[in-house]
């Protein structure tokens, strides 16, 4: 087993400002309570950090921007932060920072922050070693604009204590092959007792009774340690020296994905929406890939805070991975989008992911090939700009009726093989155009009128029927030729016995 | 030896590479070759009609070129004129896109006109902005292997009808336009350009302009036998 733990120090402060631009030089902090819990760079420069007032740090710092704590935001971030672990390792627990924190009398560092738990031998193979995968791990936390802490160890517990100690994370940035059970336990005995993952009051008591570094406490007898300290101890320990099996909780990735963008200042042009919506889509396409799934429908909702929401659907006909052309799609919506209001929050989320299936893209290689592929992103753009009613088929439906002959068919059935089952038409001549409505013929002396004097050349067709509903149909047809040589296809309603064109043979 | 093959196969491939935007710009459509013309026939897309293909220049409607068709009033047979095409480019795969067509095309008959209903797509976009931007990105998109569209209530610009043909020709899609009579007399960028009217019994087909033929003919068309049959109606 060999368990990567990554901390990440600065999460309440990036759960809010990740939307911000690289290179913002205002100075942010997160506070909460009257307590500051993190500071961005341009923040620290100043001297503010975690664990001061607020009354001193805007002493210290007049410019700082604060921002209240939000752990929603958080949390929501290490579950995204979960997934896309998960796209590296089956294996992944998440652990949020500790909640109860009015139990503890200060603030300690470390001891409040989330982590992540990647189990990280299963992957080694596939990614070419072990100092690639922590390279591919840091380039990409480092493009998300996470900070983060790494520590490797044995079980979770030793990973977690390990990647507090300066001189092992030393290690790690050069290391190129995991160290053997010897080298964690010496690791681990290196630790001083401070960085145990145990409550204040036992870290207390371990430097009082004078012992600064875990080698000494390995060194006393276990029943000792347990009568001074309690089994929880014991078992801790155990855990950290790999004696005993530590089970961390694991995380089930779930069938959809969600992320989302804040901006502590909010946007009001859809334009400038556009820049974090290409990142959050390219989000989500590496974790697609990475799972082989794809979405049919890209969510966005913007959130206008207090003042409701508003959501974006790109529906995508076909599987399709390519972030440009996503973004390409979204930006036909975004550019038509009146903002309501400024916007706070922009947020992707696709639910119903579907697995790319290998029968999808065999298709794409030896059928049709480029054509249908032209096809589908022609029908994506298409339905993005104009909107989803704006496009429509035709099919064949079973019925005397002319006009339940036809019904209008969903655009996504375009490209589908024809079924088992054909239907033909009716063999008689039918015109190209059916009126939407029967427009009325004038009607004068046996003679009828519609944009000139009608001429019956064909006839009567009749068609009756559905006399068992409220309506019933009677009507002869006829092809009439107009004045001007138009021919058009008429029928008297036998029941009121008034005259009706219904199609033009164009 | 060895070097001296290479040389020569390079020499080959880069005087190959050289033709080639020439070839390239001898198949578009608007340059009009008068050497060549024997010798290499561009064959157009059959229009169904024998006396029409005759007519026009390449033995069928001009391909990746907007064609337009000047009618007044529906029901002369203006849309049969077309429909053979149609159906042959949906059998074959290609998708036929109508924008904005004045009533419902009616499947039964799209059918028995040999159509493929799966290959028909229908627009209806709002706006005259949005029906050009429709066309246009139909026609460049290259999946398309016919689109037609009907004139709105204001006649679009010159600079657009320009647009719409080179979206054809870069697309490689045929474009049939429906616009009125009036419109006659506004000179247009089009490849073709055929008044339809009616004589009374048949489909009055008058070319008005034709790049790289003639134009000024006069052709008469008969209507389906199956729709002027006379029987005595009992009426």
């Amino acid at each position: 087993m060999l368990w990567l733990c990554i901390q990440f120090p600065q999460l309440p402060l990036e759960a809010l400002t990740r939307a911000h631009r690289a290179g913002d030089q205002t100075p942010v902090a997160v506070s909460q309570g009257n307590l500051i819990q993190a500071a961005n760079g341009a923040a620290r420069a100043h001297n503010v950090c975690a664990g001061l007032t607020i009354p001193t740090a805007c002493a210290y710092c007049p410019a700082l921007e604060l921002l209240e704590r939000d752990r929603e935001r958080e949390s929501q971030l290490l579950q995204q932060l979960a997934q896309w672990g998960y796209s590296f390792t089956p294996v992944v627990s998440p652990r949020g920072g500790a909640t109860d924190k009015s139990s503890h009398t200060q603030p300690a560092p470390g001891d409040d922050t989330a982590c992540l738990f990647l189990e990280l031998s299963g992957s080694l193979r596939a990614s070419g070693g072990l100092a690639p995968l922590l390279q591919q791990l840091r380039k990409e936390l480092h493009k998300m604009r996470i900070q983060h802490v790494m520590g490797l160890g044995h079980s979770p517990s030793a990973a977690h204590l390990l990647s507090q100690l300066p001189e092992h994370r030393q290690w790690l940035a050069e290391t190129r092959a995991p160290a053997t059970p010897q080298q964690w336990r010496q690791w681990i005995s290196f630790a001083p007792s401070k960085l145990l993952d145990c409550s204040h009051t036992a870290i207390a008591k371990l430097y009082a009774s004078g012992i600064k570094r875990v080698s000494q406490l390995l060194a006393i007898p276990l029943s000792e340690v347990g009568n001074r300290f309690g089994r929880g101890f014991i078992d801790y320990l155990a855990r950290l020296n790999g004696t005993r099996p530590d089970p961390v909780p694991s995380y089930q990735p779930p069938p959809e994905f969600h992320s989302e963008l804040f901006f502590s200042s909010p946007l009001d042009n859809s334009e400038q929406l556009l820049f974090p919506a290409g990142r959050l889509v390219r989000e989500l396409c590496r974790q697609l890939q990475r799972r082989q799934l794809y979405s049919q429908q890209l969510r966005w909702i913007l959130d206008y805070g207090s003042r409701g929401s508003q959501e974006i659907n790109v529906e995508i006909s076909r599987p399709q991975l390519d972030p440009q052309r996503l973004i390409a799609l979204t930006k036909l919506q975004l550019e038509r989008v009146e903002l309501r209001e400024p916007v706070q929050a922009l947020a992707l989320k696709c639910q119903q992911l579907r697995a790319l299936e290998t029968q999808g893209l065999r298709e794409d290689f030896f059928d049709e090939g480029s054509n249908t592929h032209d096809s589908y992103q022609l029908i994506d753009k298409l339905k993005a700009r104009l909107g989803h009613q704006a496009l429509s088929g035709v099919t064949l439906q079973e019925s005397y009726l002319p006009e339940q002959a036809w019904s209008s068919a969903d655009s996504l059935s375009l490209q589908s093989r024809p079924r088992g089952h054909q239907l033909n038409p009716i063999n008689a001549p039918r015109p190209s155009w059916l009126l939407p409505r029967p427009d009325r013929v004038q009607q004068r002396n046996h003679k009828l009128f519609y944009d000139g004097e009608l001429q019956l050349l064909q006839g009567p067709e009749r068609i009756d029927g559905y006399w068992w509903q409220h309506h019933r149909h009677a009507r002869d047809y006829y092809i009439a030729r107009s004045e001007q040589g138009s021919l058009y296809w008429v029928y008297q309603d036998l029941t009121s016995e008034d005259w009706f064109l219904h199609g033009v043979y164009s | 030896m060895n070097s001296a093959e290479n040389f020569m196969q390079n020499k080959q491939l880069s005087d190959q590479a050289d033709k080639q935007p020439l070839q390239q710009l001898l198949t578009r459509p608007d340059i009009w070759q008068l050497a060549n013309r024997q010798r290499q026939p561009r064959t157009g897309i059959g229009s169904g009609y024998r006396g029409l293909d005759a007519l026009l220049a390449n033995h069928g409607w001009p391909r990746a070129a907007t064609s337009e068709l000047l009618v007044d009033k529906a029901g002369i047979g203006e849309m049969s004129l077309i429909l053979p095409t149609l159906a042959q480019l949906t059998r074959q795969g290609r998708m036929v896109i109508l924008i904005n067509p004045p009533h419902i095309p009616y499947a039964p008959a799209l059918v028995q006109a040999g159509i493929q209903l799966e290959k028909l797509l229908i627009l209806h976009p709002r706006g005259q902005r949005d029906q050009l931007w429709a066309a246009e990105q139909s026609l460049q998109s290259g999946a398309c292997g016919a689109l037609v569209n009907w004139q709105g209530k204001e006649s679009p610009a010159d600079k657009d009808l320009r647009r719409l043909q080179v979206a054809a020709r870069d697309g490689d899609c045929l474009h049939f336009h429906f616009r009125p009579g009036s419109s006659a007399d506004t000179p247009s960028p089009a490849t073709l350009r055929l008044k339809l009217q009616s004589d009374g019994e048949q489909l009055a087909v008058h070319l008005l302009k034709q790049l790289n033929g003639k134009s000024g003919q006069r052709l008469h068309l008969a209507r389906s036998p199956d729709l002027v049959r006379r029987d005595q109606p009992l009426h």
